[in-house]
């Protein structure tokens, strides 16, 4: 039983041109109490609009939102107890900071007294303690962002929506504000919906991640889970890198998976959800390969890759290299460059890529 | 690199804007200018100093030992001129104030059927030559049995005034950002609070200078009036239009300059409010 | 969901209300009476003003040249009239695009303190009264005028020159007054034009009078054809221009149709002027219609 429940929710837009487009296809998500969900997707893929459907901006076409029981479908938004953060803070410019965060109180009648206090302690919170006679444009944009999450968190909302907060933030500030907002949900202990696109983003703040896609849910799981265990192709290549081989299951000896490429190359893998003869999809993260050094067998019943480097990108942390592995593929190894052998690593060096076959993970061939 | 060439048209460049500012300006400052000059006949022919011209606006007798300044005009006349001008532009700005105001927020945050028909019926009175609809108001109302008069005049002026009240304060509702009024619904406040506390903070100035637009336009309305105001209500423009078809005097210049004047001043102020930034 | 119509509902009549004022002012003092218009341009005018309610085309043939019997013989004076007016709106539209299209390079030349401040300059003029505006042009033609008074005072003249009540100083002073609708359009495209095309087209050659015909004058063109049209229109119609400095010579539709209904009273006739004067104005605007659809680029079929 979820918290706030988002069941088989359905939006169409209609296009200039005439057409429709599905902006929300059947989502169903159960929202936790007290957690962090990351709405995570490419542009377009439905993540705002479900947004502003919980907030009530948009109406749903079909489906429910139930919160408590409770169906909010007929609920407008100044009646549902979500606060938003906006993408551009949406900050009142014709008021002081103090008159933003105090305007919800004020609309809900709540005493001048109380307000003032309730206003200072959210300010308080957020770090702007003496910021409250200011305007919002004399502020910076990370100031701006605690405004408009203060303006939000002083009125106890049940969810705070919050619609790509970080994206107008330069890159330092964002990684700030990213372990700000996780602290800060902690404080609070409100359930926060957070929209982004950016998948280290997400992974970094999350409890849960739900990956969308063209309107559907593609995954709703841990960052880890869908980082290492990605439900389908979509969300292997949209969160992180990921080699790709497609393949038929060839042989099966416990959780170990030997699959046929088309090329006839075999690989390995860790599953038990197949059967001989499926088609599937192995996923190799960069960071799972490794250049074998010469004298290396690496794991034993585990074929390694041959491969000729093509080029090598050095990275900070590691090493890049994109190296050909025959029929037109290329393989991306994220190579530790303290590693020993890297030295030999140079473009045009034949080398052998080793992985484990724990760190192959099958997806099936056939996936929305 | 600036050669010389890009340098000269720079020159003439400059030289020309301000021969087109001097053009704009020049015949208005020689009506200001001899407006004061003493000279009844020949208004180019500077005689000398006067200020007798503004006194017998008002004055309507002759000022003494000055027999050129007599002016047929009875004060009341005057007077009441006015009061008619500002009665209208006053009552017909406002009320397309209201009119346009709302039209402006229905087009701008509602998805209707019919939008784009009355994006385009908006756009018809300020394109329809004022002469067209002066006569279409005049066969309307002496059909209908509308006695001609001030009423009349207020409903015509704001039929067109609308349309520019809507066009002004449609560009500030487009310049506005939409969000701010999801926010203020997202904090608890229901359409009414977000309007009066939200909406209507942002878009003031675009509704005061629509409004002072109304007012400079309606003022000065002289077609639309011409052919609607019947026999018992003139405005300042009629007036004026009576007095130069009867031929020039020396008070038509000053009453002008006082019009301009005013106009002037309400038009800066208009402009202003408008130019402030969100 | 009936919660769903509810919402629905509330916005509906938000909608009502807020599109009612300007639909009921719209409809009935507008459309109406210019439906009514087009109705009475096919009436016959009453023997002592007003109209009889029979059909009579002969409103528009008095105008074109269907006259009514076979007696009368056919006058072309009201196409000679409206061919004038026409030529007079035209020749306003080509002086005062000559006039602002400098200009407004002019301005946005300016460093950004004096653009606002020549902005409000230029801007300032077309809310100071019409009437006012003309009048100073009156003094200014006059033949005992500043011109003639300066022209003589300088020795170039010896006789007052006849420039009042004539075309020419009718153009002049539509012109004049219609300035500020030519510049505001024609500035606001010269605004967004983007100068680096301008020094592109240069880097790659181009001579600059090609420049100009090849970059500065399609880029600009829409901005001219807005300040166009919208100084066509009153231009066509106008009366009050030619009535203070046309005097008695020069005639123009809007003149005769003033007359139509203010002294001979013939209201079907007027009506039908006017809306000759309508058609004008709504070929202008399909013909711009037309165009501005195909620049946006609609996709061949």
């Amino acid at each position: 039983m979820g918290f706030l429940q988002i069941l088989s929710a359905r939006k169409v837009y209609q296009t200039p041109e005439g057409s429709s487009v599905q902006a929300l296809d059947d989502v169903t998500i159960n929202i936790r109490n007290n957690e962090f969900l990351t709405l995570l997707g490419p542009s377009g893929c439905g993540k705002t609009t479900l947004l502003k459907c919980i907030a009530g901006f948009e109406d749903l076409d079909g489906g429910d939102l139930i919160l408590a029981s409770k169906s909010l479908r007929s609920v407008p938004p100044h009646k549902r107890p979500f606060n938003t953060v906006f993408q551009n803070y949406a900050l009142f410019p014709h008021m002081t900071v103090e008159q933003n965060v105090a305007y919800g109180m004020e609309v809900a009648g709540v005493s001048k007294v109380e307000r003032d206090r309730r206003a200072g302690e959210a300010l308080e919170l957020v770090g702007l303690s003496g910021f409250g006679g200011r305007r919002p444009t004399q502020l910076s944009g990370g100031q701006q962002q605690r405004v408009a999450l203060a303006r939000s968190l002083v009125l106890k909302p049940k969810v705070l929506l919050l619609d790509e907060p970080l994206s107008a933030l330069d890159r330092k500030m964002r990684e700030t504000m990213q372990i700000e907002l996780k602290n800060l949900q902690h404080a609070v202990g409100i359930t926060f919906v957070f929209v982004t696109h950016d998948q280290e983003e997400a992974l970094a703040m999350s409890d849960r991640i739900a990956v969308l896609a063209q309107g559907r849910l593609q995954q709703l799981d841990t960052p880890t889970e869908v980082y290492d265990k990605p439900a389908n192709e979509f969300v292997a290549n949209f969160v992180g890198t990921s080699n790709m081989f497609a393949g038929t299951v060839a042989s099966i000896s416990g959780d170990r998976v030997i699959l046929e490429t088309g090329n006839g190359r075999r690989l390995a893998a860790t599953s038990t959800a197949f059967r001989v003869g499926d088609q599937v999809r192995l996923v190799l993260r960069p960071e799972h390969l490794t250049i074998l050094a010469r004298d290396e067998t690496g794991d034993a019943d585990v074929p390694a890759i041959e491969g000729r480097v093509r080029e090598t990108v050095f990275v900070g942390s590691t090493m890049q290299v994109h190296a050909d592995i025959g029929h037109g593929r290329t393989a991306l190894v994220s190579h530790p460059h303290t590693r020993r052998g890297s030295s030999d690593i140079a473009p045009g060096a034949e080398v052998r890529i080793g992985y484990s076959a724990a760190s192959g993970h099958l997806i099936p061939m056939r996936s929305a | 690199m600036k050669n010389k060439r890009q340098m000269l048209w720079s020159a003439l460049l400059k030289g020309y804007g301000v021969l087109f500012l001097v053009f704009l300006y020049l015949p208005l400052g020689l009506i200001v200018a001899f407006s004061f000059n003493a000279n009844p006949i020949n208004v180019a022919e500077w005689t000398g100093f006067t200020l007798d011209w503004y006194a017998t606006i008002f004055q309507g007798a002759s000022v003494e030992g000055n027999f050129d300044a007599a002016f047929t005009e009875s004060p009341e006349r005057i007077f009441d001129v006015i009061r008619t001008s500002f009665v209208v532009a006053l009552s017909a700005a406002s009320a397309a104030t209201v009119i346009g105001t709302a039209t402006a927020l229905a087009l701008a945050r509602h998805k209707f059927f019919g939008k784009r028909f009355y994006q385009a019926l908006l756009l018809l009175p300020m394109l329809v030559p004022d002469i067209v609809l002066g006569i279409a108001l005049l066969i309307f109302f002496v059909g209908v049995g509308i006695e001609l008069g001030l009423m009349t005049i207020i409903i015509g002026h704001v039929t067109f005034l609308s349309s520019y009240v809507f066009v002004v304060v449609s560009a500030r509702l487009a310049g506005m950002d939409t969000t701010l009024e999801q926010a203020s619904a997202d904090l608890g406040a229901g359409p009414l609070t977000t309007f009066r506390r939200v909406t209507l903070p942002q878009i003031m100035p675009g509704v005061v200078g629509g409004f002072l637009l109304a007012f400079i336009i309606s003022l000065d309305d002289v077609v639309i009036t011409y052919f609607i105001a019947g026999v018992g209500s003139q405005t300042l423009p009629l007036f004026i239009l009576a007095m130069m078809r009867r031929g020039l005097r020396p008070q038509i210049t000053a009453l002008a300059v006082l019009i301009l004047l005013f106009s002037l001043i309400v038009a800066s102020i208009g402009l202003i409010l408008r130019n402030r930034k969100p | 969901m009936a919660g769903d119509r509810f919402m629905a509902a509330r916005k509906r009549n938000a909608l009502l209300l807020l599109l009612a004022p300007i639909s009921i002012i719209l409809g009935i003092f507008f459309l109406i009476p210019l439906g009514i218009v087009v109705v009475y341009s096919f009436l016959e005018p009453g023997l002592y003003g007003g109209v009889e309610w029979t059909w009579y085309p002969y409103n528009y043939g008095r105008i074109l040249g269907w006259p009514l019997n076979d007696y009368e013989e056919f006058d072309p004076i009201y196409l000679k009239i409206f061919a004038t007016s026409l030529k007079y709106a035209l020749m306003t539209v080509v002086f005062s695009l000559l006039i602002c299209y400098p200009a407004a390079f002019w301005v946005s030349r300016r460093s950004e303190r004096w653009k606002g401040f020549v902005l409000f300059l230029i801007t300032l003029p077309f809310f100071a009264s019409l009437l006012i505006r003309i009048y100073a042009w009156l003094l200014l033609l006059r033949p005992t005028g500043f011109v003639n008074t300066a022209l003589e005072a300088a020795g170039i003249i010896s006789q007052p020159l006849d420039l009042l009540f004539s075309g020419t100083a009718v153009v002049l002073g539509m012109v004049y007054i219609f300035t500020p609708f030519m510049f505001l359009p024609i500035y606001a495209n010269v605004e967004k034009l983007d100068f680096s095309l301008v020094r592109a087209s240069q880097d790659l050659g181009a001579s600059p009078i090609q420049t100009f015909l090849r970059v500065i004058l399609p880029l600009t063109a829409p901005g001219m054809v807005a300040g166009s049209i919208i100084v066509f229109i009153p231009a066509l119609g106008n009366f009050i221009v030619p009535s203070l400095l046309g005097g008695a010579k020069v005639q123009m539709t809007g003149n005769l149709i003033e007359r139509s209904f203010l002294q001979s009273r013939d209201w079907p006739f007027g009506s039908a002027l006017a809306l000759l004067i309508m058609a004008s104005v709504v070929v202008v605007l399909m013909i711009q219609t037309v165009k501005a659809g195909r620049a946006k680029g609609g996709r061949p079929a």
